[in-house]
């Protein structure tokens, strides 16, 4: 074991193909900012890409971009752990690759016709070749299909591996994850001629998949980055991924109901929504009292500086962007002059990011650890970490202040068009042309290009980090073991 | 079945929203900080955003029209983070004690 070197003999099989869903979904990210500073500027600028690379597209590309590299980044992440976690080697290994180059050979097709095709007649075969139109999940039904069959051959590896290997808490929270993950996107892939039919199993997959399912999946994750990085103990974190499963899928589950008050359901969902959202930042909230027992307790002691700032980016990117900015607006009173507006836009920019980006970005340093050698990766790096640094704090600033901006936007639009207004067309471009709602969109274009610059530096970093680095983050002992 | 908010009060809604929140945490880090270090003064300060958190939850209250079965919603939010930080303090004690 060579330090310092990208060495892919130093990863086991799960982790070699977990690096290549880390390298798409790198890869991906990149193309979601590409496109959202596409979109972004053809606000300030209307006439760029008209009629080539219209805003519907580029926005279409910028939010489908996003769930896919997340999702790339989960399996990734879980393809890393499952080896350790199981104690044996990855089952399926094979199929496992297939399904990666099936995938990804699929994502790029979709993509294409978006780019070059982007829309079709309303009928039947556009739903099948070329867009659902369901918003975040556009991928016509060949793809969607072919996306069922990649997370079952996933599912497959994964819970077959446990089976030979050995279970333990985190992965039999994990197993029945993956089950209502792959489930749940069914409910996106039907097609009703009622609106409000459709709309309300369409969130299902939205909601349930962000509020419900992926938090569970990031539960794991964290858990598993905990013990790797703080040393946290096994039985205290695995305890804890329970409570914390209790507490997010006792309000999350109906939370849905906040999607459900002007999509044409009955009125109860005004009630049941506004309870269980009034209820989902508590959880959030009251695991600030856990962060600071442990804290106190462990003195955050660890092996990864950058993974270690990435995942505590995650704890308050996750409080701020879902707990404070989702609150803001989630209940009726008020959802009613914001929903739809850059204010959930502002919301969903802020809670994607630091709920998923980060730990997604904690978990490419874990593995870039290991495949240069288990090098040392804490305090007194080369060029004392700077890279890393700026882009934590880049991607940080610029996705808060793309927020920010948003927000301003987003507060004009519910005033002008909703409130004001009343929603008609008018009213629609009145806020649309307002001062205020203008600079609101310059701003989040300069804090998107801020945000590019800090991926910029982040793949910089990613690719060099460690890289002339000798020393090992393993005691002699445990060195001449993994060497042995 | 509800009430708007009244066109005057959306941001005063919206950011008593954001502050309910904020108090809240606010709260659960006074409160676990001063059990942790055991300092009867950063308790005191905790149970201050408690009481400002409170004030928001009124503010939010009253802005947003909340009455009738809207008052259900008020009370959880009063109750649920009063009692969740001290709910997990007591849970991360024990677990720590079963893990030792």
């Amino acid at each position: 074991m060579k330090l310092g070197v990208l060495d892919s003999s130093n990863l086991t099989g799960g982790q070699q193909l977990a690096v290549k869903y880390y390298t798409v979904a790198v890869v991906l990210f990149g193309a979601q900012i590409l496109f959202g500073l596409f979109a972004g500027l053809q606000f300030l600028a209307p006439e760029f890409g008209y009629n080539v690379l219209d805003f519907s597209v580029n926005r279409m590309v910028h939010v489908n971009a996003m769930i896919v590299w997340m999702l790339y980044g989960f399996i990734g992440a879980i393809y890393w752990l499952v080896e350790e976690e199981a104690g044996t080697e990855l089952v399926g290994l094979k199929l496992g690759n297939l399904a990666f180059w099936v995938l990804t050979a699929a994502v790029t097709v979709v993509v294409l016709v978006y780019l070059f095709v982007q829309t079709g007649p309303g009928e039947i075969e556009s739903i099948w070749f070329i867009n659902e139109g369901r918003e975040y999940i556009e991928a016509p039904r060949w793809a969607d299909i072919g996306i069922v069959v990649c997370l079952l051959v996933f599912f497959y590896n994964v819970a077959a591996t446990f089976m030979k290997g050995k279970w333990s808490g985190i992965s039999g929270v994990l197993v029945f994850d993956l089950v209502a993950v792959a489930g749940l996107y069914l409910a996106g892939m039907f097609y009703t001629t009622n609106v409000s039919v459709e709309q309300y199993w369409w969130w299902w997959v939205i909601h349930l998949w962000v509020e419900a399912t992926w938090e569970v999946l990031i539960g794991c994750i964290m858990a598993w980055g905990l013990i790797k990085t703080l040393g946290a103990s096994r039985k205290i974190v695995t305890t804890w991924l329970y409570i914390e499963v209790a507490l997010m899928l006792g309000a999350g589950i109906l939370g849905l109901g906040h999607h459900y008050f002007w999509i044409g359901t009955p009125e109860y969902w005004f009630t049941v929504g506004g309870f269980f959202s009034a209820l989902e930042p508590v959880p959030l909230v009251a695991m600030v009292v856990h962060a600071v027992y442990d804290s106190g307790v462990h003195r955050f002691k660890n092996t990864n500086h950058p993974a270690l700032a990435w995942l505590i980016a995650h704890a308050f990117g996750n409080f701020f962007g879902a707990g404070v900015f989702g609150f803001m607006h989630t209940l009726p009173q008020v959802n009613l002059y914001t929903h739809g507006t850059q204010w959930s836009s502002s919301h969903g920019h802020f809670a994607f990011f630091g709920a998923y980006a980060t730990i997604n970005i904690a978990m490419f340093y874990i593995a870039l650890q290991k495949w240069r050698g288990n090098v040392y990766m804490s305090a007194g790096l080369a060029d004392n970490g700077w890279k890393w640094k700026w882009a934590l704090g880049l991607l940080n600033m610029g996705v808060v202040g793309m927020t920010m901006a948003l927000l301003v936007s987003g507060y004009e639009q519910a005033f002008v068009e909703r409130a004001l207004g009343g929603s008609t067309w008018a009213a629609y471009f009145a806020a649309q042309n307002s001062v205020w709602f203008i600079q609101g969109m310059l701003w989040r274009e300069i804090f998107g290009l801020m945000t590019a610059a800090g991926f910029g530096l982040l793949v910089w970093d990613l690719v060099t980090i460690g890289r002339t680095e000798t020393r090992s983050m393993l005691i002699p002992a445990e060195a001449a073991k993994a060497a042995a | 079945m509800f009430e708007p908010v009244e066109i005057q009060n959306i941001l005063v809604a919206t950011m008593a929203g954001a502050l309910v929140v904020m108090f809240g945490a606010l709260y659960a880090l006074g409160f676990a900080m001063g059990k942790l270090n055991k300092q009867p003064g950063m308790l005191r300060a905790a149970y201050g955003a408690y009481a400002a958190l409170s004030v928001s939850v009124f503010v939010l209250a009253y802005t947003l029209n909340l009455n009738g079965i809207w008052w259900g919603v008020t009370l959880t939010m009063l109750i649920g983070y009063l009692l969740a930080p001290q709910a997990i303090w007591k849970l991360s004690v024990k677990t720590h004690e079963f893990s030792d």
